[in-house]
Formats: structure tokens, sequence, C-alpha cells
């Protein structure tokens, strides 16, 4: 392993990428039955992962590995693309593979008997291909091209089900919302192009690169002979943030989430944990010198709200998956306060380890919604099977899916000994810190996100309860008793793998001290927090102890049937459960906006320029009219007169023409006598 | 010595009787002679007016020569008239409409 040169890496990580195309080409390319491609599909994305493990283990800790080739060239510019190999892409290189080998394997019992699966298979290879391609090129514009097709691919698979109608609005409503993030990024490309004439990550942000020599002085943006308002740089740390905001699902564009659950689970499993929404945090810690002061105080704040609102949302939701889609945009925000901060290893930390126990909670979640939706088709019942108030005491039935949830929920709440605890509060304390040095205002930006890591607490318990304590209350609601049963073992293979990686050995020995996660450690760590040691021991204390006492609460609710206090009517439940009125917002403001602004443009249209363009057509048909009258009455009139004159006075001379002899020498003597008569008068006259 | 105007009102007077004869007769012998009569009143006024004449006679030899003419008309138009009664079985010139095509 150790003697692998860098160009065998370089093809190998290439390889790994593109080897989910292959599924891509090979199951839509070649024809075949329905159901063809699981075998193929899964073959080439566990290529992958064994190329990326390989990659992975010689890269990681290792100098960088930068190969290049030359792709275009413009007069004498020459444009060079090609990978960029370093501990940060080769951790999401092989999380990605990883995860998609598992939601692989996984699908095969999930999604089986759908009659397109062929289609689920090949999209899902683009998906992870294009999430691969991005982590490992070197190249902004590569990257942007990439970006575009994770949003793509999961444009297709979000809208799996093409003919539910939800599917296609949220598909619609993902594509459009990641549009408009992209837009943010092709702009920070644009001002980045025109400052340094190169979009080559290693040269632009590796150690030594163009940022490095760079300098912001007297207002002005220098790097060698270029300068440009200092302005600029802050815009384009705004625009690729904008960029992360719409694939991270953070405010003000995180709206796409929750209704993008509209798709298969185990493809939501992919989308929530390695590929799509990490897109976003790893491009941030990808080009992380872009971002000056004011830029990461925007991404902190931001950040510590959609954490904040997010999870404030997912207290009162009833749909199983929306609940963890709240949750995920909620974590998001917790990476993206991370990146604010300058946190970034704890930020990435937190990306792998969510990436594990967010894919594990989905998973889980689809083994009960895969159960009840097999209890309701049996059955013929009629109830939204994602729905937790149908849910309870499947703990008794699906005993695997409860421990392996109940995990990765701890984890995710962030008790101790679990993956969660460490990243989580890796988090918090430092943006504690952080905040030690920042205006008064700045503190409220890690108190939020403590109060949110509690709200967290008691969602997550919420869910577990009602949905694995208790009594099944189908049965109360149906006068029926059901039984469900354990998920395939297949699923089951899945979800113990993936606990697993929710505990604390798998990423560091030490339980309690995040410093010493080989991931912390083998990432950038930004050494501009001083380290407050208070913190380290106050912070997971309040934040477990209070945890614990919000889950007992929850407990108490929800699992021990005593009745749950009734908040249903407070306006603060009703702006929860309404998702903080967000989506009637963008809707009312925006879609009616565009809407009514359509409708004016159409009215305008009609009345001003239809009008105009009928005002002519009319103004023509009148001249017309006078012109056909005046054809018909004057010019036709002369000639008619003319003709009728003729006539007339043709029909007047014939009657002299009677063709007797003796009536024209009559008629000859009475021209001769007028003659005579008129010559003699006419001397009178 | 008969005045000048008494021929000239015979030679009216003839004139008259042949435009007469040549628009009412239906018979176009008839016609013929109404012809001659205004022939005649026109040879008349030559003989008459001889009578002034600078040169000598010149009036009669007119008046001979319009005679002759005369003559030589009657030939032609009872020739004509022949060809008419032929062609149509009447010299009836009421009868006789065909000039008008």
């Amino acid at each position: 392993m150790e003697t692998l040169t860098q160009d065998t890496i370089s093809l190998l990580a290439i390889v790994a990428a593109l080897m989910p195309l292959l599924s891509f080409a090979g199951i839509l390319l070649v024809p075949g039955d329905r159901n063809r491609g699981s075998f193929f599909s899964i073959l080439n994305i566990s290529t992958s992962l064994v190329l990326s493990i390989i990659v992975f283990i010689n890269v990681w800790n290792k100098p960088q590995l930068h190969q290049q080739i030359e792709w275009f060239t413009i007069g004498d510019w020459h444009f060079r693309v090609g990978i960029l190999l370093n501990n940060l892409s080769a951790l999401m290189l092989l999380l990605i593979s990883f995860i998609a080998t598992l939601v692989h394997i996984y699908s095969t019992k999930y999604m089986e008997g759908d009659p397109y699966i062929f289609r689920y298979w090949a999209y899902l290879g683009l998906f992870c291909f294009s999430m691969l391609g991005l982590v490992i090129t070197d190249n902004l514009l590569l990257l942007y091209m990439f970006w575009e097709l994770v949003g793509f691919s999961s444009y297709l698979l979000i809208g799996f089900w093409f003919t539910r109608d939800t599917a296609v609005q949220a598909n619609k409503k993902a594509f459009i919302m990641n549009r408009l993030g992209d837009l943010g990024f092709l702009t920070g490309i644009m001002i980045l192009f025109t400052q340094f004439q190169t979009l080559d990550i290693n040269l632009l942000f590796g150690s030594g690169g163009f940022f490095e020599h760079a300098r912001v002085q007297d207002g002005l943006w220098t790097f060698s002979s270029n300068n440009m308002n200092a302005v600029w740089l802050t815009v384009a740390g705004l625009a690729f943030f904008f960029g992360a905001t719409a694939k991270s699902a953070q405010f003000p564009l995180h709206t796409w989430l929750p209704d993008a659950m509209e798709g298969p689970t185990s493809v939501s499993s992919l989308i929530h944990a390695a590929t799509m929404v990490a897109a976003g945090v790893f491009l941030i810690a990808r080009i992380y010198p872009v971002f000056n002061a004011d830029v990461l105080l925007v991404i902190a704040s931001i950040g510590a709200f959609t954490a904040f609102m997010a999870a404030s949302i997912a207290l009162t939701q009833n749909d199983i998956k929306r609940i963890l889609a709240f949750s995920t945009i909620s974590q998001l925000g917790f990476m993206m306060l991370a990146m604010g901060v300058g946190a970034v290893a704890p930020s990435i930390f937190h990306l792998v380890t969510h990436a594990f126990f967010k894919c594990l909670l989905f998973l889980a979640a689809g083994a009960v919604i895969h159960e009840m939706h097999h209890v309701k088709e049996e059955k013929g019942l009629d109830f939204d099977h994602q729905d937790i108030r149908f849910m309870g005491g499947l703990r008794k039935h699906m005993p695997i899916t409860f421990a392996t949830m109940l995990l990765a929920s701890l984890a995710l709440v962030g008790i101790p000994l679990t993956s969660g605890y460490l990243s989580k509060d890796a988090i918090l304390i430092q943006s504690f810190e952080w905040s030690a040095t920042q205006s008064a205002w700045a503190k409220i930006i890690p108190y939020s996100a403590l109060f949110t890591s509690w709200l967290t607490a008691f969602y997550v318990a919420r869910l577990v309860f009602k949905v694995f304590f208790g009594e099944l209350r189908l049965n109360a609601l149906f006068n029926q008793s059901f039984s469900l049963h354990e998920a395939p073992s297949a699923m089951k293979f899945v979800l113990i793998i993936l606990a697993l990686f929710c505990l604390f050995p798998v990423f560091s020995l030490n339980p309690l001290h995040y410093e010493h996660a080989w991931i912390t450690e083998g990432l950038p760590y930004i050494s501009g927090i001083a380290r407050v040691n208070i913190f380290h021991t106050l912070i997971p204390a309040t934040v477990n102890i209070a945890a614990v006492f919000l889950m007992y609460l929850a407990y108490k609710w929800y699992a021990d049937n005593q009745k749950a206090p009734d908040f249903s009517g407070s306006p603060l439940f009703k702006f929860s459960q309404n998702l903080w009125y967000m989506d009637k917002l963008y809707k009312s403001v925006f879609v009616n906006g565009i809407v009514g602004l359509s409708k004016a443009s159409f009215s305008f249209d009609k009345g001003v320029i239809d009008g105009i363009v009928n005002l002519f057509g009319s103004i023509g048909v009148v001249l017309a009219s006078i012109a056909c009258w005046f054809d018909r009455k004057v010019i036709d009139g002369l000639v008619n007169a003319t003709a009728t004159f003729s006539r007339t006075l043709g029909s007047f001379v014939r009657h002299f023409q009677t063709g007797r002899l003796q009536h024209y020498l009559l008629f000859m003597m009475l021209i001769v006598l007028s003659f005579f008569v008129f010559k003699y008068f006419s001397h009178a006259i | 010595m008969i005045p000048l105007s008494h021929f000239l009102f015979i030679s009216a007077t003839l004139f008259c009787i042949g435009i007469y004869a040549v628009l009412s007769k239906k018979n176009a012998i008839m016609v013929l002679i109404g012809i001659e009569f205004m022939l005649n009143a026109a040879i008349l006024n030559f003989v008459a007016f001889g009578k002034y004449d600078k040169f000598n006679a010149s009036g009669q030899v007119f008046a001979l020569f319009a005679i002759v003419l005369a003559a030589a008309a009657v030939a032609v138009s009872l020739a004509i008239i022949l060809n008419v009664y032929q062609y149509y079985k009447t010299i009836d010139p009421t009868r006789i409409n065909k000039l008008k095509d």
C-alpha cells in the first residue's frame, strides 16, 4: 500500500468516482427487465468503496496530492483541471462511498417490488458520481458542474415516484431553490476569476496560495497588479455562502429539504447523510480562506438561527420523516455555525458523525415506515403510515430497529459515549470560546446553540417514545390487533453496521475529549480561538443534564401513558407547526408575487400591447373601409356613370336606328332643317 | 316676263312633293319618282338661275348634265330595286328594315 505512486492514487480516486457513473450509464443504456441493476449497482459502489479506502489510507495525514491535465487553452491562457486529494477530500470520499454502499444494500429490500426500480439504481449511481466527483475535483468550475449535477440527480430522485403530485411539486421546489443558490456560487466564481485569473482550488486556497498573497488595504483588495474594491471580497464570500445555503438547506433557502421527503426514504437518508446537504458544508471548508470576518459572522448567525428555527419546528411535527428532516436542517445549522466561528475541524467532524447517525435514523425510520405501509396494504386500511400518532409500542415488534434507532437518537442528542457527543460538544465549546472575544451581540449565538441542543433532546425523545414505547395506537383506532415484523435482514444488517459508527471508539479512544479524535487532529485547526478550560467541563455537563431531564419529561409525557399536556391551542405551537409560516410567506410573497407579476404582465400584454396592436388593426380596418367606400362610390361610381351614360345615350340613339330607309331620310331632313332653323335664328340671337 | 320667284316657288313645291313621296310612299318605285321630283326641282333652279349667269347657257348645260346623271341614277336605282325585290319579295320600304344591322 505504501508504495503506490501518486499517479496510481489519483487514478484510483478517479475510478472510484466514475464507478457509480458506470451504473448509471450501464443500467440506462443496456436494455433488460425492469428489475435489473441492483447487483450491478452494488458491485460498482462497493468497488468505489474499496478504492476509496485505499485512497484514504494513502492520503490521510500525508502531503496532499494534486495532479492536473490541461483541459483547454484560450489564447495563451491555459485552463487546467485535475484532482486534489487532501485529508478533507479523502475523508469525504470515504464517507460518501461508505454511506452510499450501505444505502444501496438497504435499498435492495426497501425498494423491492417497485415497478421501475432500474431507474432508481441508475439515478442513485448518477447521484453518487456527482457527489464523489465534487469532493475530489481541484477546480471551482468542475466543482460547480458537479454541484449542478448533484442538484439535478437529487431532482430525479426526489421525484422518483413522479406519479404523486406532491413528489413532483417537491422536486421542482428543490431544484428551483438549488438553482437560486447556484446563482450565488456562480457569482463567487466570477469574482474570484476576475481577481486571480484562475479557478484552481489549490492555487487559490492552498498553503502559499494566492489568497495568502492577496492583501486588503485602504479599501482595496490587491493581488499582484490587480486591484478591486474590498467590498467584492465580502460579496464573493457571501455569494459562495449563499450557494452553500441552498445546498445545505440553511435559512432562508431551507424549505426544499422537508418537502424532499417525498422521495424514497433511502434517498432521503443519502441526501441527508453524506451527499447533497454535505456539499454545502464541504464547499465552505474547501474554500475557507475566501471568507472574511464579516462573512464568517453572517455564516455563524445564519447557522445558529437555522439550527434554532428548525429545532423548534421539529417539536411539533407528526410525520416521522419530517421530524428527521428538520433535525437535519438544525444539525446543518450547527455545522454552519461551527464554520462561522472558525471551528472547521469540529464542523467536518460533526458532518461525519452526523452522516452516520442521521443515515441510521432515516434508514430505521424507513424500516418502520416499510412495516407500517405493509400493515396498511395488507389490511386495506386508510391512514398515514408516516404519522407517529398512529405508531407506538414498536420496540416489541422491531427490537433491532428500536435499539439502533435509540443509539442514533442518543448520538443526535449528544449523550456521552456516542459520536454525537464528541462532535456536537466540540462545536458548542468552540463557539463559546469564540464568543468570549466577541461583542455582546455575538454572545447570543452560542447560547442559542445551547438552547437548540436542548430542543433537539426533546424532539428526538418525543419521536422515539411515540414510535417505540407505549401501545400501538392503531389497535385502539381500528379495534384490531396488528402485529408488525422486524425489518428484513438486508436492512437489519445495514442498521447494525451504522449503529456501530455511532459509538465513540470509531472516532476517538477518549470518549470525553473531542480534541483527540483523529478527524479533528487530521484537519486544519484554526488556532485563533483561545482555549478556555472552564467551558470544556461546564458546557457538556450543562447540555447533558438538561438533555437528560428533557428526555425524562418526554418519556413521562409520551411513553408512560400519562396524558401529555395539550399545547395545540397556543400561538407558539401553531407558529412551530406551520413551519414558522415560512412556506406560506414564500408562497404569498414570491410565488404569488411572481404569479401576480405574470398576471400583471399578462393583463398589460392583453390590455396595452394587444390594445395598441388592435388599435392599429382597427385603424387599418377603418381606413380600409373608407378606401372601400371611396372605391365603390366614387371610382366605381365614375366608371358606372360613364357606362350608364353611354347606355342611356345608346338606348336613346338606337330609337333612330329603325333600319327603314324612309325614317333615315326623315331624320336627315329634320337635321338639315334644324340646321337651317338654327342658322336662321342664330342671327336673330 | 315671268319673274324668278315663280320658278323658285314651283321648284320648292316640286321638291316638297318629292320629299313627301320619298318619305311616305309604300312603294319603292314611287320613292324613286319622289327622288326624280326633287332632282327636277333642282334642275329647274339651275335653268332659272341660268338667266343671271355670267357665262352663256352654263345653267342649261349643267341642267342637261344633271338630267343625264339622273337617268344613270334611275337605271342604277331600278337595278337595286329589282335586286331588293328578288331578295325580299317586296318593294315596300316600310317592310325592309335590315339597314339597322
